[in-house]
């Protein structure tokens, strides 16, 4: 795995990897390599954080290991399991192997990531998981070992690097949390999220990313009952691309809409609105962005 | 060892600058503990001291444990890199002095600056004060239009209104019921589900792991089959009580009530209303009844002002709601349902909010029925989206609640298909 010896070059890295962090990001995350630390990412949906986990997996050329969490995950889902069947067979057959050893270890995402040197575990959306799970993880995370009765304690030779996202649906426990370095992600503002868009789409022109982009950025200030993410941001701008159009037009805005917003409130709001003023100002700020003036 | 200012070589100024912010961020109620310490001092090996941004984002991502947070935090290090002293200690210096969690007034929150609560710290709790609809402005910006408002306001200031205000007599079943409420909840707390199997020889579901674990010992031969059973959780109780000024008799015992029902259930959510919303789960998790009162009543800026419910409904949808505190959970609404704001929006926010929840009761516990209340619009706007209405006065239908809520009981209602409300803009 190389090594990243400024916050600049870690940055970079992962804008080739088509990730563009601000320098926030940029700085936790060089921190989370260097202090080997858990990294806990918290954010609206659809800002990146499961992205960053992937970009940063490539970036450094390690493997990538999730762990989706949900209620009632338990050890024999996150960690290790014993392959019953071919210990069975093993044992009607009359072999000699003994059957509590590796060769009959099912090696889950969480043993797997102490097995691979230096590879970036991302354990998806913890909140989704149960108390116990958590306390469960504390071990883990501090010291990188688990314990499995028959074999004995597992370490990690190179720890992997930990990556935590959650949703806030419920509160994470403070232990869990003091072992962790923090990060919210927040929205990008408008030039990033043009140069997300461009990065991540690089067929499409410049001039519909930079309007949908600008209509966008003006929704979040709508105060809607579900502000749209960058993912749906793309997702839009895609739409848009794929019928053929180069910038926003009222009818085909109106009937791709679902694509950005996902609650009905919000589209009546938006459809049966000024969607022909919200266009037109976008269209406007976009230009502005294009001849580098002050977008905001 | 001590960082003095004497022995400052650059790295020892900048750890001890370092444990000063930490320091100052635990004044202020954020988690920075001696880990977090150690985290930010390891951080800034790594860094660019001189860097403002990587600096902020480095203690970030030690000490702030959630969006909340950021505020405070931002302030403070604003002070801290600019060199201004971090807290305000008569005759002190920032560094070098004994340890900071000796002077021991500054825990407990009551002796800090407070952000905003102080003006409503000293409002009494029972006490008599203006009435609500004399504190808050008319009109109000963005919400409904003002031909409702009008009409609402009118209502309010009816002179009949107003006698039949007054002649309502302080009825101690009122309070009793309650304080039942607790009680209640405690005696039954609703369990759900878990998606959690646990092993029992009664189990319905057949466990292979188990059993094939089991037969290991029997040279393969599968003797004894191993089962699971589901096992119990408590669901979620949120409770989203009004405080406004028409609810003020009553909001002492609620408040009581909520941190009794805090208490008991392990996973309950209080929230209170007026004309916003305020969270108190944390603020009503303490020992001391008086002390948690005390806190909760400085923490809501709004206490006993008008009734916003649509906006305070709405504000919990799009906040608390979007995360999902609602989901699967019993939700339980206490307010009398008189409104002050647009019914339409009342009615949307609180179908949203039923469709979240496992089940919506709204306990009301003004002794009047629905129809007499001429400013229970709200509450007539609301009431064909309430899955069970509890009048709160009544001893015998709070009692009922367990039956409603208890245990696994509470099964998500049979709900007609009621017809969209229309689009609101």
């Amino acid at each position: 795995m190389p090594g990243y010896d400024s916050i600049h070059q870690l940055a970079d890295a992962l804008t080739n990897e088509r990730y563009l962090v601000d320098e926030g990001l940029a700085t936790v995350v060089f921190l989370a390599l260097k202090l080997r630390k858990p990294l806990l990412l918290e954010g609206e949906p659809g800002v990146g954080k499961t992205e960053l986990a992937k970009a940063l997996a490539s970036a450094t050329g390690a493997p990538l290991i999730r762990l989706q969490c949900y209620e009632g995950i338990d050890v024999h889902h996150a960690l290790y399991d014993w392959d019953y069947p071919r210990q069975l067979l093993q044992l009607r057959a009359g072999g000699s192997a003994a059957l509590y050893s590796e060769e009959f270890l099912l090696r889950r995402p969480l043993l797997e990531a102490l097995a691979q040197p230096n590879a970036v575990l991302l354990i998806d959306e913890l909140d989704r998981a149960d108390d116990e799970f958590e306390a469960f993880l504390l071990e883990f995370l501090s010291d990188f070992q688990v314990t499995i009765p028959e074999i004995g304690v597992i370490k990690a030779q190179e720890p992997p690097i930990v990556i935590i996202t959650s949703n806030r649906t419920r509160d994470l426990h403070d232990a869990l949390k003091r072992r962790c370095l923090y990060h919210w992600i927040d929205h990008p503002d408008l030039q990033r999220e043009v140069a997300i868009a461009r990065a991540r789409l690089p067929h499409v022109g410049q001039q519909l990313a930079d309007h949908v982009c600008a209509f966008v950025h003006d929704l979040r200030w709508l105060d809607l009952y579900r502000s749209p993410g960058v993912g749906e941001t793309l997702d839009w701008v895609q739409a848009f691309h794929a019928l053929g159009h180069y910038e926003i037009d009222a009818k085909t805005a109106s009937s791709t809409l679902g694509t950005l917003l996902k609650e009905r409130d919000d589209l009546e709001r938006i459809r049966g609105g000024n969607l022909d003023a919200l266009i037109a100002q976008s269209a406007t700020r976009a230009q502005e962005l294009r001849q580098g003036g002050n977008y905001r | 060892m001590r960082f003095g200012e004497q022995t400052a070589t650059p790295e020892q100024a900048i750890m001890s600058a370092a444990v000063g912010l930490a320091r100052a961020l635990r004044e202020f109620g954020l988690q920075a503990s001696v880990d977090a310490e150690h985290t930010y001092l390891r951080a800034l090996a790594e860094i660019d001291t001189r860097n403002e941004t990587q600096m902020f984002w480095a203690g970030h991502a030690a000490f702030v444990h959630s969006p909340d947070e950021l505020e405070v935090y931002k302030t403070i290090f604003e002070r801290f890199w600019e060199g201004r002293p971090l807290i305000h200690v008569e005759g002190g210096s920032e560094h070098g002095e004994s340890d900071a969690r000796m002077q021991g007034s500054h825990h407990g929150g009551e002796a800090l600056p407070q952000y905003g609560g102080e003006a409503n710290a000293a409002a009494p709790l029972d006490g008599e004060r203006q009435r609500a609809a004399e504190d808050i402005p008319t009109a109000e910006g963005e919400q409904g239009t003002s031909n409702q408002e009008q009409g609402v306001l009118a209502a309010w200031s009816s002179e009949e209104q107003l006698r039949q205000r007054e002649d309502m007599e302080y009825k101690q079943d009122e309070l009793l019921a309650l304080r039942m409420l607790a009680e209640e909840i405690k005696r039954q707390s609703p369990a759900r589900r878990s998606r959690r199997a646990k092993p029992s020889p009664s189990g319905r579901r057949f466990e292979v792991r188990e059993t094939v674990r089991a037969s290991m010992a029997t040279d393969g031969e599968a003797f004894r089959l191993g089962f699971s059973g589901p096992t119990l959780r408590p669901r979620r109780l949120l409770f989203l009580c009004d405080v406004s000024g028409s609810m003020e008799r009553y909001s002492r015992v609620l408040l009581a009530s909520l941190k009794a029902a805090v208490g008991a259930a392990r996973r309950a959510e209080a929230f209170v209303f007026a004309t916003d919303l305020t969270r108190l789960t944390k603020t009503l998790d303490g020992r001391d009844l008086e002390m948690a009162l005390d806190k909760a009543r400085a923490a809501v800026p709004d206490w006993s002002g008008g009734t916003r419910i649509g906006h305070a409904l709405s504000e919990f949808n799009t906040t608390y709601g979007r995360r999902g505190f609602a989901r699967g959970a019993i939700v339980l609404v206490v307010s009398d349902g008189w409104d002050r704001g647009d019914p339409k929006i009342l009615e949307t926010e609180v179908r949203r909010l039923q469709l979240q929840s496992r089940r919506l009761v709204w306990i009301n516990p003004r002794p009047m029925s629905v129809d007499q209340q001429p400013l229970a619009i709200g509450m007539r706007a609301a009431l064909p989206y309430i899955d069970d209405f509890v009048p709160g006065h009544d001893p015998r239908a709070v009692a009922g609640l367990a039956q409603l809520i208890g245990g696994l009981a509470a099964d998500r209602p049979m709900r007609k298909a009621v017809p969209d409300p229309p689009p609101l803009y």
